[in-house]
């Protein structure tokens, strides 16, 4: 096993013509090999492949015992995922969008997140809760991204990556971790290639774990601290060039996890730059945002702060025209006025 | 029977097919975003309700609702301006093609499979606690069936002897998933027996079919009988939603029932073979309806997009958010 982290892009190298989704159903292909206690489910997962074509190829590879298109009946499978992982598999269920998890949610947060503390550490529940989130237009019913919803539920990891090395790497460790993950895939991401990110764009073919947990510093920087997570990641990356431009130089940290929070890069990071901007496509209130500012103000103290702002989507349904919904979700343009904000207010 | 005249309901399945392809060209255009679901190819089974159900019934629709609404007496020119994400929408823009809602006709629709059922439970047992002899339709797909909440919301409807009727659109397949592979019976409407409610299977290419067994299924919960269920058989012509490759379903198969399987010829078929009309009247017809929708689509596409400001408006009752 290699451990290892993103290497950015870099123009003429080899980067292999793949989509995001291809990255992890090629990473669940590999730890499928792996262990064949691994299993994966939900619907269209099978014959289809998902709907992004994240599970393609599978099935034909493994067949219909461990690859197994549902019914639309997610209380049900997402249920049998922890009878399964009590039984000793290692299931790895699709939500097909993190909006619908509402019809089973006992299941992920009665069940998955506390089994293994309401026995006393005895029984393990290695499951993956492997879903699609973010905004892409499609209104408040399937454009939510809600990783502060299951952060807030203790027992669950909440991986959320942002680049094709990240979604292969992370989705590796999510189904070797006996602990149950849930791993929410960007849908504006998903069908994007390889070779259109400007960090991790470069996948190696072999099997390679990213571990959970770990922030990664995405742009070095020395004025400003931007902390975020999946696909605000390179929105931000877009904005530092953009800003880069105006004399502002702005490290850019891509949390990858929520659950375990990484908040040792960030104090790092807060530490030379004094400033903190958080930036999250999910709800402002009660989330993330206020978690890592919190989390960075008990660290350091106020006093290692000069500034500090958050950047998300304002406690708002998202809206279904797009005309709309660009007034609430930050994206490049958004988040290069929220650093100009931050510089006009100092 | 009472109702429509087949004439009539063929024409109002014209207008619900020019409807669909005024919401298809929107897609390219990028004038509607999201996965947008079509019902054409089921036209039979949405006319079949024309007639049957009053202002005061509520009828709760899926992601794929535009037919219902159509059926219900929801204006097509407000419901193509929501699709078409303008202020002039049913709802201002925040609803969009998957979120329908007309208070007026008690007209509502969830984009979460399944979701529907409990709904109009809600509106079945108000109208018990009312003494209104209201319905409630929930419609679901076959995919839908399959969720806890149509076993919840049945067993409750039976148990609690509400008006509700859960019309199921057997479309055969759940996206990629075909109905013979995640159902653990052979029909939906045998269900029916373990909620005590009236059950019935129907072809929903058949929109008299449709509209008579639908009327009974009405008539039953209306009667103070009990839940009913229908189940109307179809086919679904495009793809799950518009971008959808569909490469799941054998194209020769697709090709044949949209050939040999349109309610819409079908019926225009039985029009001419009864000699309820003529090829002229019902191609005036048929123009007329056509007409309507073009004017329709012209006029929405000259509406204003919603404005900005508007987003953070009503996620309460009173004053701003956020
Ligand atoms: C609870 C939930 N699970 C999954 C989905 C994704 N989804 C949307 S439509 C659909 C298939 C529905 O099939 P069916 O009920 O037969 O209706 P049809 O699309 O055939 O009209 C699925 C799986 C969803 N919207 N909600």
């Amino acid at each position: 096993m290699t451990t290892t982290t993103g290497v950015p892009a870099r123009a003429g190298t080899d980067v292999r013509n793949i989509n995001v989704s291809q990255c992890v159903a090629e990473s669940l292909r590999l730890e499928m090999e792996r262990d064949d206690r691994v299993v994966v489910f939900g619907e269209d997962v099978g014959l289809q492949g998902g709907v992004f074509g994240s599970t393609r190829g599978l099935q034909k590879a493994f067949g219909r015992d461990r690859v197994r298109d549902t019914p639309i009946s997610e209380m049900a499978f997402t249920g049998a995922a922890v009878g399964l992982a009590m039984e000793g598999y290692r299931p790895v269920v699709e939500i097909m969008f993190v909006d619908f998890i509402g019809v089973c949610l006992e299941q992920v947060y009665n069940a998955a997140a506390k089994i293994r503390y309401m026995t006393g550490g005895r029984v393990g529940m290695p499951m993956v809760i492997k879903t699609a989130g973010g905004c892409i237009g499609s209104a408040a019913q399937h454009s939510q991204c809600l990783w502060g919803t299951f952060a807030h539920l203790p027992g669950l990891q909440v991986v959320a990556p942002s680049s094709p090395y990240d979604s292969k790497g992370l989705m590796a460790a999510a189904v070797r971790s006996d602990d149950p993950v849930v791993f929410i895939e960007h849908k504006g991401l998903l069908l994007q290639k390889a070779g259109t990110f400007t960090h991790g764009a470069q996948v190696p073919k072999e099997s390679y774990t990213v571990p959970l947990g770990q922030a990664s510093v995405v742009r070095p920087g020395s004025d400003l601290t931007l902390v975020t997570i999946s696909a605000t990641v390179g929105e931000s990356l877009h904005a530092a060039e953009e800003l880069a431009g105006e004399g502002v130089d702005v490290e850019v940290i891509d949390l990858r996890s929520v659950v375990p929070l990484d908040l040792d890069t960030v104090c790092a990071s807060v530490a030379r730059t004094g400033r903190l901007l958080v930036v999250d496509e999910d709800y402002l209130g009660f989330g993330l945002s206020g978690e890592v500012v919190t989390g960075v103000i008990e660290r350091l103290g106020t006093r290692a702060l000069s500034q500090v702002a958050r950047h998300g989507t304002p406690d708002v349904p998202v809206p279904a025209a797009l005309s709309l919904e660009q007034a609430v979700v930050p994206r490049r343009a958004s988040i290069a006025q929220a650093v100009r904000d931050m510089g006009r207010a100092s | 029977m009472d109702g429509p005249t087949l004439v009539a309901r063929y024409t109002e399945m014209v207008r619900m097919r020019r409807f669909e392809e005024a919401c298809l060209e929107g897609v390219p255009t990028r004038e509607i975003h999201g996965e947008l679901h079509t019902g054409i190819g089921q036209e039979a089974v949405a006319a079949g309700l024309i007639g049957t159900l009053r202002d005061d019934d509520a009828l709760v629709s899926t992601h794929r609702s535009h037919l219902h609404a159509l059926a219900k007496g929801v204006p097509a020119r407000p419901m193509l301006a929501e699709i078409y994400e303008r202020a002039t929408g049913l709802c201002g823009g925040h609803g969009g093609h998957m979120h329908l809602f007309d208070l007026e006709r008690r007209f509502s629709t969830t984009g979460i499979v399944g979701a529907t059922l409990p709904v109009a439970l809600g509106h079945a047992w108000a109208a018990q606690m009312e003494g209104r002899d209201s319905v409630a339709v929930g419609v679901t797909g076959d995919g839908g069936a399959n969720t806890g909440g149509f076993h919840e919301s049945l067993n409750m409807a039976g148990a609690w002897n509400l008006p509700l009727v859960v019309l199921i659109e057997n479309n055969e397949w759940a996206i990629s998933v075909p109905f013979t592979e995640s159902t653990s019976t052979a029909t939906l409407a045998e269900r029916a027996a373990a909620y005590g409610a009236w059950g019935k299977r129907v072809d929903g290419l058949d929109v008299e079919a449709v509209a008579e067994a639908f009327a009974e299924a009405v008539a039953h919960a209306r009667a103070g009988n009990g839940p009913a269920v229908l189940e109307a058989t179809c086919y679904r012509f495009r793809g799950h939603f518009e971008g959808d490759l569909d490469l799941y379903r054998p194209a020769g198969e697709k090709d044949r029932r949209r050939q040999e399987h349109d309610p819409l010829p079908l019926t225009r078929a039985r029009i001419l073979e009864r000699g309820a009309a003529t090829e002229a009247q019902l191609d005036a017809a048929e123009a007329a309806v056509t007409a309507g929708i073009a004017a329709d689509l012209a006029a929405v596409r000259a509406d204003p997009m919603p404005d900005p400001a508007t987003a953070r408006d009503h996620v309460f009752a009173k004053g701003p958010s956020a």
